[in-house]
C-alpha cells in the first residue's frame, strides 16, 4: 500500500516536470532586456523598430540600439529575436516611444496600441511617449550623455508629481482603454531628445479616440495632473512680480445639472512658498496674481478642449449619477461643449 | 543453605566490578554484595558498622537499615543492578537491600549548554532524573503537579516520568499518553525511540516532543496544559506535544517588556520565513521570473550574475549544501578546531567563490541571511527542521517560479497542518483546558 502511494507520487511528479517547461527556463544574465522600444514606420511602408538594451558588463552602463524593419512589429519582433545573441525578454519594457507621423495616422495607431496591449511579453503597464524626432535619435541620445544610467529613460517618467508636476505618465492600458471611455480623454506626454539632458518634455499630445487632435503645453498639462488629484507640489510659478513655489494642492469639484446643462463648481487650493519678489509688492498681490493666472490659463485650456469635443479632464466622470448612461455616450458632443466650469483659484501663504 | 549466595556469585561471575564481602556482626558472618562501580564500598561498609554497633543483633540491624526485609532472589538480583547495597546473612535467612553510600557519577546541576538564556535563571536540568523532576517541584510548589513513573525497555529498563499539572492538561491526552508509554516494549535509546510510540511519523521532520534545557520553560509547559516527560541520564525535558508556536517563543523572552517580546518573536517568524522561502524566491525571481523586478534592480542582478557559468538553481543547491555542510562540521569539530574552519569556510563562501565568479555576490549575500535567519527560530530541532523544509520549495521554484514558491510554500503549510500528535493538531496555539480538578 505504502509502496503504491509512492509510485503514484512519482508519476505525479515526472509529469510535473513536463509541464513545466523548465528547459526554456534562462537566467537573467543570459538574457538581453530592453528597456526601451521606439516605433515608426517610414513612407507608410515598413514598421521600423529601436530597443535600447542596456549591457550589464561594464560599470557605467551604456546600452546597444537594436533596430530592425519589417511589414508588422509582431514580425519585426521576431526577427530582433532571431538575431540577438541572447534570448530577448520584453518584460521589462518600460517605455514605448512613437513617432509623430505614425500616431497621426488614427486606425495605425488604433492597431498598434491593441497589439502591444494584446502581447503577453510586453508589459501592459509601460509608458507611451510621442515625439517628433527621429525615434533612433531619442534612443541612441542615452549613450552620449555623461553620468547617464541605462535606465535613464525609465527614471525620467517616474520622478513622481513631487519633483516633476508638469509631466505626465501614461501607460499603455489607459490609451487603449481611451477610445472604449465616453466620459475621458487623455493625453499623452510628448518628448524630444535634448541637447544636455536625455529627454525634453514638450508638452501633452492630446488624444481623442485613438485620433491626435491636438498639443498642450507643459503648464497646460499640469492641469490634468492636478484634476487626477495628484499632489503638484514643487512647481515653480513666475507671476512678472514675484516667484512662487507651489507646496501643496488640492482640488474639489461640486456637479450640478441646470437646464440640462452641466456645470462644476472647482476650488483649486494652493499652498504657496514666495521664492523672491520685487520690492513693494504685497503678499496680497501676489496672491491675486497667481490666482489670476492660473484661472486664465484654465479657462484658455478649458475652451480650446471644448472646442475639439475633448475632455481630457475627465469632467464626464463626475456626471455619471446625473446623467443616464445612453446619455452619456455622447458626452463629447452634446455635453462637454456646453459645461460650464465656476473655476476659483485660493492660494495661501505657507 | 549458602545457595542465595551462590547463585547470585554465579549469575554475576563475568563481572570483575562485583564483589562479595563477609563482615562479622554479633558474631555472624553477613555478605555485603553488590557492584564496586556503583557503590562506594569503604563508606558504605562504614555505614554498615555504624548502624551495626547501634543494632543488637542481625535481624534488628536489617531493619534499621532499610525495610526491604527477605525478599526473593528475583530481586535481589535486580537491586544488584541497579547499584543497592545487598546483604545477606551467612546462614541465608535474612537478607536486604539497602541504599548505599553512591558513586558519584552524575554532574551537578549546570548552565544550559545548547540554549542560552539571556536574563534569566542560570541553571539547566542534568542527568539525574530525580534532580530534574527535584527542580520543577521545588518551583511548582502544588500538590496538582503530578508525577507517574515508568520503567520500559527490553534489554535495559529505562526509567520515565510524566508530569503534568491536574486540572490543567485534558484528561484523555493524559490517558492517552499513559497507554502508550505503558505500551512501550522496545529499548528507548533516544528521542526518536521516544517519539516513535505517539504514533507514526517515521518521516516527517517535525517530531513529538521539544526539548528544553531550562526548568523555566518546562514548567511553562505544564502551566500550559501540556505533558512533560522526563528519561533517565538524558539532560532535558521533553514537553508533549510538540507545536509550531514553540519555534517562536520562549518564556524567557517574558522578561523584557512586552514591546521587545513581541519584537523578538516577530524576528524568529521574519527568520523562519526567510530561511524558507529566500533561497527559492532567489533563484525564482533571477532564472524564471525577472519581469517582476523593477527595471534598476534587474539591470542590477543580471550585472551581478554577469559571466557565472552555473545556472541559478545549481549555484543556490551548491550553495546551500555547502553552507548546510559547514554548519554540520562545526557541530562535529571539538571547540579547538571549530574557529579555524569556520574562518576557512568564511573566506572560501565569501571570497574566493565570488572572485572565482562561481557564484555571484547577490547569493552570498542571500545565503548569510538564510544562515542567520534560520538560526533564529528556538531550538536546534526546529531549526534543522526549517533547514530541510527549504529544498522541495527550492526544486520547485526551478521548475515553477515564483508560482512554484508560493505553491511550496502553501503545500508545507498544509502538510504542517496535517501533523497531529495524539488528535491535537500541530499548528494549534493553545491546548484547551479540560482536564477536571479532581
Amino acid at each position: 500500500m505504502r509502496n503504491n502511494n509512492f509510485y503514484k507520487f512519482l508519476i505525479v511528479f515526472m509529469s510535473t516536470i513536463s509541464l513545466c517547461g523548465c528547459w526554456d527556463i534562462k537566467d537573467i544574465n543570459k538574457r538581453s532586456i530592453p528597456l526601451v522600444m521606439g516605433i515608426s514606420k517610414e513612407d507608410d511602408e515598413e514598421y521600423r523598430l529601436t530597443l535600447q538594451i542596456p549591457i550589464p558588463k561594464s560599470n557605467n552602463q551604456i546600452s546597444r540600439i537594436v533596430t530592425e524593419k519589417g511589414e508588422s512589429v509582431a514580425s519585426v519582433l521576431g526577427k530582433i529575436r532571431t538575431n540577438s545573441e541572447n534570448a530577448v525578454d520584453f518584460s521589462q519594457i518600460q517605455l514605448i516611444v512613437i513617432q509623430k507621423n505614425l500616431a497621426n495616422n488614427q486606425r495605425e495607431l488604433r492597431s498598434l496600441i491593441k497589439f502591444l496591449m494584446g502581447s503577453e511579453e510586453i508589459p501592459s503597464r509601460a509608458l507611451v511617449a510621442i515625439t517628433d524626432d527621429n525615434v533612433d535619435k531619442v534612443l541612441s541620445n542615452i549613450n552620449d550623455k555623461l553620468g547617464v544610467n541605462a535606465s535613464a529613460i525609465y527614471d525620467y517618467f517616474n520622478k513622481g508629481v513631487g519633483w516633476a508636476p508638469e509631466l505626465l505618465n501614461t501607460p499603455i492600458w489607459e490609451v487603449y482603454r481611451s477610445p472604449f471611455l465616453s466620459t475621458k480623454d487623455i493625453a499623452v506626454p510628448a518628448v524630444r531628445a535634448g541637447k544636455d539632458t536625455v529627454l525634453v518634455f514638450e508638452g501633452s499630445e492630446i488624444l481623442r479616440k485613438g485620433k491626435l487632435i491636438d498639443r498642450i503645453s507643459p503648464e497646460e498639462s499640469q492641469f490634468i495632473n492636478m484634476f487626477q488629484n495628484k499632489n503638484v507640489k514643487g512647481k515653480i510659478e513666475n507671476l512678472g512680480v514675484a516667484t512662487v513655489m507651489i507646496t501643496n494642492s488640492s482640488v474639489q469639484n461640486k456637479t450640478s445639472m441646470k437646464n440640462k446643462k452641466p456645470q462644476v463648481l472647482s476650488d483649486l487650493n494652493l499652498k504657496i512658498n514666495i521664492l523672491e519678489r520685487k520690492e513693494g509688492t504685497t503678499n496680497n498681490r501676489i496672491r491675486k496674481e497667481l490666482e489670476r493666472v492660473t484661472e486664465k490659463r484654465f479657462y484658455d485650456l478649458l475652451k480650446q478642449t471644448q472646442s475639439s469635443h475633448t475632455d481630457i479632464f475627465g469632467f464626464g466622470q463626475q456626471f455619471h449619477h446625473l446623467i443616464s448612461y445612453h446619455e452619456l455616450k455622447d458626452w463629447r458632443n452634446d455635453y462637454y461643449p456646453n459645461l460650464r466650469v465656476n473655476f476659483e483659484v485660493h492660494a495661501n501663504m505657507e | 543453605m549458602k545457595n542465595i549466595v551462590k547463585e547470585i556469585k554465579s549469575k554475576f561471575s563475568n563481572h570483575h566490578d562485583f564483589f562479595i564481602e563477609e563482615e562479622l556482626v554479633d558474631k555472624t558472618a553477613i555478605y555485603l554484595i553488590g557492584f564496586n562501580t556503583l557503590i562506594d564500598l569503604p563508606k558504605s561498609k562504614l555505614y554498615v558498622q555504624q548502624i551495626a554497633a547501634s543494632s543488637s543483633s542481625v535481624k534488628a540491624l536489617f531493619i534499621n537499615l532499610s525495610d526491604q526485609i527477605e525478599v526473593d532472589t528475583e530481586q535481589l538480583l535486580k537491586a544488584i543492578l541497579e547499584g543497592k547495597l545487598v546483604i545477606v546473612s551467612k546462614d541465608n535467612e535474612e537478607n536486604v537491600i539497602v541504599d548505599p553510600i553512591a558513586q558519584n557519577l552524575s554532574r551537578s546541576i549546570e548552565e544550559p549548554k545548547n540554549e542560552s538564556a539571556i536574563q534569566a535563571s542560570m541553571d539547566a536540568f542534568g542527568e539525574d532524573i530525580n534532580i530534574n523532576i527535584g527542580m520543577i517541584r521545588k518551583r511548582l510548589n502544588t500538590e496538582r503537579l503530578c508525577h507517574s513513573s515508568y520503567q520500559v525497555g527490553d534489554l535495559d529498563k529505562r526509567r520515565l516520568s510524566m508530569l503534568y499539572i491536574k486540572g490543567r492538561t485534558p484528561n484523555i491526552l493524559i490517558e492517552k499518553v499513559n497507554q502508550q508509554l505503558m505500551q512501550i516494549n522496545s529499548d528507548i535509546e533516544t528521542i526518536d525511540d521516544l517519539n516513535r510510540q505517539f504514533g507514526k511519523r517515521r518521516l516527517s521532520p517535525v517530531s513529538h516532543l521539544s526539548t528544553t534545557e531550562l526548568p523555566i520553560q518546562a514548567i511553562h509547559s505544564l502551566k500550559k496544559n501540556r505533558i512533560v516527560l522526563f528519561m533517565d541520564n538524558y539532560p532535558f525535558a521533553l514537553v508533549f506535544p510538540n507545536l509550531i508556536w514553540d519555534m517562536f517563543s520562549i518564556e524567557n523572552d517574558r522578561n523584557f517588556p512586552f514591546v521587545l517580546t513581541f519584537m523578538l518573536r516577530i524576528f524568529r517568524v521574519i527568520g523562519a520565513m526567510a530561511t524558507v522561502v529566500l533561497p527559492a524566491l532567489y533563484v525564482a525571481l533571477v532564472s524564471v521570473n525577472p519581469g517582476i523586478f523593477r527595471a534598476d534592480l534587474a539591470l542590477f542582478v543580471a550585472k551581478s550574475r554577469e559571466g557565472i557559468p552555473l545556472s541559478a538553481f545549481l549555484e543556490t543547491i551548491l550553495m546551500v549544501v555547502i553552507v548546510d555542510l559547514i554548519l554540520e562540521a562545526i557541530v562535529r569539530l571539538p571547540k579547538s578546531v571549530g574557529p579555524s574552519i569556520t574562518m576557512v569556510g568564511g573566506i572560501i563562501l565569501g571570497q574566493a567563490m565570488v572572485e572565482a565568479k562561481l557564484v555571484s555576490n547577490l547569493l552570498v549575500i542571500v545565503i548569510t541571511a538564510v544562515v542567520i535567519a534560520s538560526s533564529a527560530v528556538v531550538g536546534m530541532q526546529n531549526s534543522l527542521y526549517i533547514r530541510l523544509l527549504k529544498y522541495p520549495i527550492l526544486v520547485l521554484a526551478s521548475l515553477f517560479g515564483i508560482l512554484g514558491v508560493w505553491t511550496g510554500f502553501i503545500f508545507t503549510v498544509i502538510y504542517l497542518a496535517s501533523l497531529t500528535s495524539d488528535d491535537i493538531p500541530y499548528l494549534t496555539f493553545k491546548i484547551e483546558q479540560e482536564g477536571d480538578t479532581k
